[in-house]
């Protein structure tokens, strides 16, 4: 039996992938509902795979996955995402995870997975794969941001308005409009909220 | 012909005050010199004749001055030297430092700290002081002369000139001084900024037409609005109007005239053609009237009034200032629109995670459930009690999902009593998924609240009632909400053990709500002793929108 842990916090994957896993060689050893939580369950259950979730609280998929890679041990580790933007999937690709598997494709895709990985197997799911080399020649592509606006797209994603940009900066609020519409035209954006989705990708966060 | 009342036809118009206040002045030096036996006490003739030509310099300088703006201001300087030097004629000609006519000197004083600042006035001041003690000396020669009057004459004119030096020095900073929230109150913010930008000079004016174009800093390319006869059309202009930075200058292009401000605050006469792109001014429509530079964070250009009835010289202040005020309105529109798109967009940045954390990740947890099916009747598994359950989550997140959208549906804020209506609901699915009992009460439900607080009330409810009965085994959740001043305060109550699970686990943190609370900006606190968990939330309505 393959002992796996799920860290996922949305309780319908978690309880899902619980039925799924029933009556396989898989054995569902522990749960794990934030980053924190779920390194202290792999220290404690030692799973022989984890399936990890992307988002969650208290540090996310991605910040798990490159602790358990630093440590050069641990599990076999396939990355469980609903979706991620270009930044995450750089950074992704760069910690090696040994799986990563979309939840909107197809479940069996997932136990495929799982098969391929036990087997000591890289699979990553196709469009996770596409998306990986589309993002990788965008960020070749993209032009780059001085220190000021990375610091101006990094509070735009935060969700700051532009007076309190202007205060964390030591700007005037004209400043700060004048900055934005210029990181606008750069990286071809036509509002905030644009450049919001965007920042990870732009920041390579 | 529009009929200007006394109050209009004064209004920023000192230089038809000076004209005015000299005619009144001069002739009433003639009648009283005649009616005095004792005056002239020196060349008669001469004094007469000197006040006969005062009076007419003065009645045709004013009916020169009274409509023509380029005039007034040409003819100041001129007509302040011969102010001054017939106060000195008459103060020589009627008793020296005795004379009765001794407070003329106020006109030129006075029309020094109005015309100009507070150096011109000093320098009329000293000059006048000088001319004073002349003419007194010279009348007094040998006569006795009476110091302690003399002294006291030469303090009137020390002490008030002071004074005027004073005035002409605040006046520079006696700005209109308006505040953009009082021009918001006024002029409301149906129009768009520019039409409102241009409607305020307007008034403040009385302008009959007025046009606004604005280009980027450092583009040449202006667009704007031409307001006449109460209807707007767009202008543009590949040129800047003005080839110099001047703050404001009035025009007149049929004579080929142009006024400003130098900086050291005098008078600056040019040629229009020189310092004005006359074509473009013209098309818009205006041959004589008012411009003033308009700057914005981001953008500068020209405000350009004309069909002013009574365009006078202390428009160049004026016109200063309704540049700085149009700049300040659109500024303080750009501000206003940039903060509603900051607040729409983290509503839709909000939305956006809400949809993917609730109905995408529901999605792929169903989906994984039918694959478990799907395997489970090649296995001869449970499938019956497993599709029951299937369905089941599948109706409850319909629910949600309805709600969710109903919410979506609403105006921007709703009463606390109709948020309540839907919390309890919610409750009572809530209690139904996990077997307990589920109340919402409300204290003080008669403030309205945003429609992103009533999403964010929904899910810290289903997640808080999650964690009391996952984590606390709870069987029983209280729910009170109530708005003080500006804040949204939730308490959820339950009889479970709080974060620390009873099967001896570690204590679990809520990550969740505690995630969603930061992203409103809010307060979490958690109070737990066994059998009692209480979780006091706070949010604030403001900036929630």
């Amino acid at each position: 039996m393959t002992r796996v842990l799920v860290a996922d916090d949305h309780p319908m994957i978690a309880a899902a992938l619980d039925v799924l896993l029933r009556g396989t060689d898989y054995e569902l050893a522990g749960r794990s509902r934030s980053g924190t939580e779920t390194m202290t369950q792999v220290e404690r259950v030692k799973p022989d795979l984890l399936l990890l979730d992307v988002h969650m609280p208290d540090g996310s998929g991605l910040d798990v996955l490159k602790q358990l890679r630093d440590t050069k041990k641990g599990p076999a580790i396939v990355l469980l995402t609903a979706g991620m933007d270009d930044g995450q999937l750089l950074i992704a690709d760069k910690l090696e995870p040994d799986g990563i598997v979309l939840k909107t494709s197809d479940p069996a895709h997932l136990l495929e997975c799982m098969e391929q990985v036990r087997g000591g197997q890289r699979w990553i799911d196709p469009e996770i794969a596409e998306r990986t080399r589309d993002a990788k020649e965008r960020a070749l592509l993209a032009p780059s941001l001085t220190p000021r606006e990375r610091q101006l797209v990094e509070l735009v994603r935060q969700g700051l308005r532009n007076r309190d940009i202007a205060a964390q900066l030591g700007v005037t609020e004209g400043t700060v409009k004048v900055y934005l519409h210029a990181i606008f035209d750069k990286v071809g954006v036509d509002n905030r909220t644009e450049l919001a989705m965007r920042a990870g990708e732009l920041l390579g966060t | 012909m529009t009929f200007s009342g006394p109050q209009s036809m004064f209004k920023y118009q000192s230089g038809r005050v000076i004209a005015l206040g000299r005619v009144m002045l001069s002739l009433l030096f003639l009648v009283s010199i005649w009616l005095d036996q004792s005056q002239p006490a020196q060349a008669a003739t001469q004094t007469y004749g000197l006040l006969l030509f005062y009076v007419v310099f003065a009645i045709g300088l004013a009916a020169l001055c009274w409509r023509n703006w380029w005039l007034d201001a040409r003819l100041a300087a001129p007509a302040h030297f011969i102010d001054m030097a017939v106060f000195t004629a008459i103060v020589f000609s009627t008793n020296g430092y005795t004379s009765p006519f001794f407070l003329f000197f106020i006109l030129p004083l006075l029309s020094a700290a109005i015309r100009w600042g507070w150096r011109e006035t000093m320098l009329t001041a000293m000059g006048l002081v000088l001319l004073y003690l002349t003419a007194g000396l010279l009348v007094a020669g040998s006569e006795a002369f009476e110091l302690q009057r003399f002294i006291v004459r030469s303090g009137h004119l020390v002490i008030l000139s002071a004074i005027l030096i004073w005035f002409g020095i605040h006046q520079q900073f006696a700005r209109l001084f308006f505040g953009v929230d009082e021009l918001d109150r006024r002029l409301g913010r149906d129009e768009e900024p520019l039409s409102r930008a241009i409607a305020f000079a307007m008034e403040a004016t009385r302008a009959g037409s007025g046009a606004l174009l604005l280009a980027v800093v450092d583009d040449h390319r202006f667009a704007g609005i031409r307001l006449t006869g109460g209807r707007a059309r767009p202008v543009r202009a590949d040129q800047p109007l003005m080839r110099e930075p001047i703050a404001a200058a009035l025009f007149d292009l049929r004579r080929d005239h142009l006024l400003s401000r130098r900086s050291d605050g005098w008078h600056r006469f040019a040629a229009a053609s020189k310092l004005l792109d006359a074509d473009v001014v013209r098309d818009i429509g205006a041959a004589q009237g008012l411009i003033a530079e308009v700057r914005t964070g981001t953008e500068h250009g020209w405000l350009v009034l004309w069909d002013i009835p009574d365009l006078g010289v202390d428009f160049l202040e004026l016109g200063a200032e309704l540049g700085r005020g149009a700049g300040a309105i659109l500024d303080h529109d750009a501000l206003l629109s940039a903060t509603e798109e900051g607040a729409a967009a983290r509503t839709r940045l909000s939305l956006a995670r809400d949809v993917h954390d609730s109905v995408v990740q529901f999605l792929a947890g169903a989906a994984f459930r039918v694959e478990a099916i799907m395997r489970g009747t090649h296995s001869g598994g449970q499938v019956e009690s497993d599709l029951k359950e299937l369905k089941r989550l599948l109706i409850e997140e319909q629910a949600e999902i309805r709600a969710f959208v109903s919410a979506l549906r609403r105006d921007r804020e709703l009463e606390l009593a109709e948020a309540v209506e839907e919390l309890k609901t919610l409750a009572t699915r809530l209690a139904r998924q996990w077997s307990i009992d589920c109340r919402v009460g409300a204290t003080n439900d008669d403030a309205s609240i945003p429609i992103r607080l009533q999403l964010d009330l929904q899910q810290l409810v289903r997640e808080a009632v999650a964690n009391a009965v996952r984590h606390g085994g709870a069987s029983r959740v209280d729910i009170d909400l109530g708005v003080d001043q500006d804040l949204l305060r939730m308490q959820v109550k339950d009889n479970g053990s709080g974060f620390l699970p009873t099967n001896g686990d570690a204590p679990v943190e809520p990550w969740s709500l505690k995630e969603r609370v930061d992203r409103a900006h809010g307060s979490l606190s958690l109070f737990s002793e066994p059998g009692c968990t209480n979780l006091l939330i706070t949010l604030p309505l403001a900036g929630a929108a």
